[in-house]
């Protein structure tokens, strides 16, 4: 019975979305609730989801301008999070400052290539991707491009799954700087970079919760 | 425009807006949007009682992994050792407040909330019980997922312990150990968790309840009642 069902995918006679047909989705509960007749073609019509008592939007409310200013904002904090020194280390009493891009640097000429790509992916590679793939998703809205939607979707459903991997060189900073104290032999500590990468870590991360891919669709 | 068609029988796609027809799934299947991919409905084998399980393990796990010291670095006799409690106090005294905040937030609050939520909401639905407080707490959950980044903490632990192989000899303390298993519980009551069905169990429960209450009103606060019947309206 259960061979051959992995993915069952549906077939509809026609693309009708819920708008068309005069339904809205709960996104908390992902319930469908019709819109009330007077409120049909409306766009900014608001219910209280019966099932779960969120407040449900035919879609999210300012998302595209949110979604704008939170990149602007990851934009603007990336410059001080990559060129003002992000960890401080203490060795035998002569203190160096390091930026993310130089602790990568340092393990690429150690040798450890491996860990190297994982911090280079995690700190500069995800932010950067993250940026600019939300712009260009936000730009092919504005100019109404109809192709590839479906990979901007993909594209988009992978910004968000990516997201949270950023915050690793903050949780790799926060246990050095209590692991790597010997007294006055060696210690580590956080510097101001440290800061400006979680906002862009946060911005981006809001950014994305801020946009509704139906957007897309609808360009 | 196209009146005849049932809220109850259809599936609306989250991420495309697409309509589709609710069909009967078997766990172990997806349905998929196949206009954009999204995953719509994914069921499990004995999904509630299995989170259930997994976040009492969790739970079970969670003092241990974060108060117990993680891993002690030895350098020519000196040794230094700390707990994941201590990385964001560490950060928030060193001037850092915000980021050590994060850290607090991400790596240590939410995954205790989440396991938190998940206990009561699993067994609330267990129970037959769901109430509307229930269905907040299920909201809450959704979003705080993604901002609970327990996963992250541990790839994280595992960068610290390869930059300091080198210079240091690591042991591996209790913490460590109790933090790879609150990591799985984690992961695994978030695999074994079938949203769908944990939506539909809280609002039949719920909606039974209402009725119940509306039918047999004696016995019930009338304000309390009333309450519920204000939220229902549109």
């Amino acid at each position: 019975m259960r061979t051959g069902c992995d993915e069952v995918a549906l077939h509809a006679s026609r693309a009708l979305t819920g708008k068309e047909a005069g339904f809205m989705l709960c996104h908390d509960c992902h319930c469908v609730i019709p819109i009330p007749d007077g409120m049909r073609g409306d766009e900014h019509v608001e219910a209280v989801c019966p099932r779960c008592g969120a407040l449900v939007h035919l879609r999210y409310p300012d998302s595209l301008t949110y979604t704008w200013a939170l990149v602007i904002t990851a934009m603007i904090l990336s410059f001080p999070a990559n060129i003002l020194p992000i960890m401080k280390v203490d060795y035998l009493g002569s203190a160096e400052a390091s930026t993310i891009m130089d602790g990568i640097i340092y393990f690429f000429k150690e040798g450890s290539y491996g860990i190297g790509a994982v911090i280079l992916t995690a700190s500069i590679l995800v932010p950067l991707f993250k940026i600019v793939g939300i712009i260009l998703i936000l730009l092919s809205i504005h100019f109404r491009w109809k192709s590839w939607l479906r990979h901007k979707t993909i594209m988009f459903r992978f910004i968000e799954f990516i997201g949270r991997w950023s915050m690793l060189d903050i949780f790799v900073i926060a246990l050095l700087t209590v692991l790597v104290d010997f007294g006055f032999f060696s210690t580590i500590q956080a510097a101001p970079a440290a800061t400006y990468f979680c906002g862009v870590v946060i911005s981006t991360m809001l950014a994305a919760n801020m946009f509704d891919t139906r957007f897309i669709w609808e360009a | 425009m196209i009146q005849e068609i049932d809220p109850d029988k259809i599936i609306l796609c989250p991420d495309c807006d697409l309509l589709l027809e609710k069909v009967p799934v078997e766990s172990g299947c997806r349905l998929v949007c196949p206009r954009c991919g999204c995953v719509l409905v994914s069921p499990k084998e004995n999904s509630v009682e299995k989170t259930m399980a997994l976040t009492v393990a969790g739970l079970l796990m969670y003092i241990p992994a974060n108060f117990l010291p993680l891993l002690t670095f030895d350098a020519a006799g000196l040794k230094s050792t700390g707990s994941i409690w201590e990385s964001w106090l560490s950060l928030a005294d060193s001037g850092f407040v915000f980021t050590g905040v994060m850290v607090l937030l991400t790596s240590i609050l939410i995954p205790l909330v989440k396991l938190l939520i998940l206990l009561a909401v699993t067994i609330a639905i267990h129970l037959g019980r769901s109430t509307r407080a229930t269905a907040l707490l299920f909201r809450w959950y959704h979003h705080l997922d993604e901002w609970g980044m327990l996963e992250v903490y541990m790839i994280g632990i595992l960068v610290t312990i390869i930059k300091m192989l080198h210079m240091a000899h690591v042991e591996y303390d209790t913490g460590f150990f109790c933090f790879i298993g609150l990591l799985s519980a984690t992961l695994c009551s978030s695999a074994a968790m079938d949203v769908n069905l944990f939506w539909e169990e809280i609002g039949r429960q719920i909606s039974e309840r209402e009725r119940l209450d509306s039918e047999y009103p004696c016995g019930q606060a009338p304000g309390l009642a009333g309450g519920r019947e204000g939220e229902k309206a549109l």
